[in-house]
């Protein structure tokens, strides 16, 4: 419960703050006197024993205050780091279970294996975020219908398991690029711009779009100051996204092909890597990786203080002259019955 | 007072020392190591077409199948001690599809909690409903996380296209070795089942003769064929399939419990077949201490004149 800007874990507790008037109210400590007119009047002593019931209320105020347990609740400060916000589009399709840069056909045919294009993605993807301290990611879940799975997020732990549950089991039947790209610009809508925001696609293959849908990418991407990063996972070694002189004529109207000409169009900072390899793969990577160092607002969860202590230390400095107090009279009354 | 002045006086000094001694412990006390129970946790959502169906009640709301299902999971990982680790799957046609495998719950609620709430109908990828071939699936995946969760898949059981009894797909694994609940959800009515379009928009119902009623195999095997006579033709309504999940539970060593009223009912299920793992955590004494010179001096002040008769 939030009290006074404090997260108070037993805040009932403070419901019995006036016992803390409880010296005030008794004469649990009086010796009985005879005669009062007996007693000489002395200023010191009535200032004295004030003083002892002001320790006492502090005291136990004090207790109470800390017993309550009260805590700075976790907030979030803001602090420039350097990194980028990523958003992960990773491709789920079937072909993704293929093993990656065989060079057998035969070898192709192992779906699923610890070599799978996919299980490959995910061991470079997860170097590639823990090597980054800053970044934020988000991971947009690519099928018939895309969807913003995991809206960017600090914790590694959560993208970490994010990418790891995508390399588990087997891929789906239909992927839609189009869908996924437009969602992945809705990550970054209604956020402040922080710093550096990239699309970072992982697949191995390409989908022709509908001229509407090229258009309204174009328009958002170009909005929302989006780059694009394609890692792009290779079949066959000679087929490249760019035409060649040498191309074979069964390469020209290749999918991949016509998206990469679509993202080199919309005029927003672009860059494919064609990893025929696990070296080219690991490579495209670390090159990201050093490209993508510039300012970024980052936001820190500094996690709960307890602030319990301090009313401990206010309840020790009270108690100090008040257990001395008390100890001494002790002493003094056993010396008088002596 | 019956206690003679000394006596109080000797006794108020004892106790503001003890009190000093507990408030510099609360101080100064170093944390104590305590062990805690945590668990691993898998939970596979349903979000098939029959979890439209709103014929649940969560308070005095009703709501839909996904909406309780997303709902109960939400407060089950809120149950859990910090230092347990949840993962989230969704499952469609016949296989489940992990979307995160276990994390700890404390640090990433937050993540947890917006993926959650995701989980919708239009992530289906296939529109058929094969709950124990989606459940065989869960169970192998979760073999291949380590450490091993426990499974927990929420559905309301119906199997779409309909399996028959004797004819069910094989588990062809051991059964118990991947520990698991099942938790059923539904009215036990059978109701329209709302249909879906790609926006996942509801478009009117299920109509009878656009399901299968009848076991496809069941119909292509002469000597099964009997199975199918005389079933009544009921598979385009939906309500809980308790018998039939029973069955399934009991086929891959799950324990299955309907409509659950409270998590707890599920984490006590949970910690029953769960491997549990000890998780050291710092505690600290602070508040016992605290609390002690808290009474102490509390004793020393209380109005006690007030209850003690007067004989003078």
């Amino acid at each position: 419960m939030m009290l006074f800007g404090l997260e108070w874990a037993f805040p009932l507790v403070l419901l019995l703050l006036p016992m803390a008037l409880l010296p005030w109210f008794n004469n649990n400590l009086d010796k009985t006197v005879a005669w009062t007119a007996l007693v000489p009047h002395d200023p010191l002593s009535r200032t004295i024993s004030l003083a002892l019931k002001v320790l006492s209320s502090v005291v136990i105020a004090a207790l109470l205050l800390a017993v309550a347990s009260p805590a700075i609740p976790e907030r979030t400060v803001e602090r420039f780091g350097e990194g980028a916000e990523i958003v992960l589009l990773l491709d789920r399709s079937r072909s993704m279970d293929d093993a990656f840069a065989v060079t057998t056909q035969a070898a192709n045919y192992s779906v699923a294996g610890d070599n799978s294009k996919r299980r490959v993605a995910r061991t470079y993807l997860t170097e590639f975020v823990k090597k980054r301290p800053d970044d934020r990611f988000g991971f947009v879940f690519f099928s018939t219908n895309s969807i913003n799975l995991l809206p960017l997020t600090y914790s590694k732990e959560a993208i970490l398991a994010t990418i790891e549950a995508n390399s588990l089991g087997k891929g789906l039947s239909d992927t839609n690029l189009a869908d996924a790209l437009m969602n992945s610009a809705l990550m970054f809508e209604d956020q402040p711009y922080r710093g550096s925001r990239i699309v970072l696609l992982v697949s191995d293959g390409g989908q022709l779009m509908t001229d509407e849908a090229m258009e309204l990418i174009t328009k958002r991407y170009k909005e929302m100051n989006l780059s694009i990063y394609w890692i792009y996972l290779k079949a066959r070694q000679e087929m490249t996204l760019e035409p060649s002189e040498n191309d074979n004529i069964l390469y020209t109207d290749l999918p991949e092909r016509k998206v990469h000409e679509f993202f080199k169009g919309i005029g927003i900072p672009y860059r494919a890597f064609e990893a025929g390899s696990l070296d080219e793969f690991a490579k495209a990577m670390d090159e990201i990786d050093e490209q993508q160092y510039q300012t970024l607002i980052v936001e820190e969860l500094v996690p709960h203080e307890p602030k319990a202590d301090l009313f401990l230390w206010l309840a020790l400095l009270a108690m100090l002259p008040l257990a001395s107090s008390h100890l001494y009279s002790y002493w003094g009354v056993r010396k008088a019955h002596e | 007072m019956s206690l003679s002045y000394p006596k109080r006086i000797f006794l108020t000094a004892l106790v503001m020392l003890i009190s000093l001694l507990m408030i510099m412990a609360a101080l100064w006390l170093p944390q104590v190591d305590r062990e805690i129970e945590v668990m691993d946790s898998l939970f596979v959502i349903d979000i098939t077409d029959s979890m439209n169906v709103e014929d649940v009640s969560f308070g005095n709301e009703t709501i839909n199948r996904l909406e309780w299902a997303k709902e109960y999971t939400r407060q089950s990982i809120l149950s859990m001690p910090c230092g347990s680790h949840a993962g989230l799957a969704i499952f469609s046609e016949a296989r489940s599809l992990i979307l995160m495998t276990p994390v700890e719950v404390c640090a990433n609620y937050h993540d947890l909690m917006q993926m959650l709430s995701q989980f919708r109908p239009t992530m289906a990828w296939a529109r058929s409903s094969e709950v124990s071939k989606a459940l065989y699936t869960a169970i192998r995946q979760a073999k291949e996380i380590t450490p091993q969760p426990t499974v927990v898949f929420l559905t309301d059981g119906h199997e779409a296209p309909p399996v028959h009894e004797t004819l069910f797909p094989k588990f062809t694994d051991t059964p118990g070795e991947v520990p698991g609940v099942i938790v059923g959800i539904g009215g036990s009515d059978l109701v329209p089942i709302p249909k879906t379009n790609e926006f996942g928009e509801i478009e009117g119902y299920w109509e009878i003769n656009e399901v299968m009623h009848k076991d496809v195999y069941a119909s292509s095997r002469g000597d099964a064929a009997e199975l199918n006579d005389n079933r009544p033709r009921t598979e385009h309504l939906s309500s809980q399939k308790k018998s039939h999940m029973e069955t399934v539970s009991r086929r891959v060593g799950f324990e299955f419990i309907s409509s659950p009223k409270s998590p707890q009912n599920l984490i006590k299920e949970m910690q029953k077949i769960s491997e549990t793992r000890q998780q050291p955590v710092k505690y600290d004494l602070f508040v016992w201490l605290a609390s002690i010179a808290l009474i102490l001096l509390l004793l020393v002040f209380l109005p006690y004149s007030m209850f003690t008769k007067q004989h003078e």
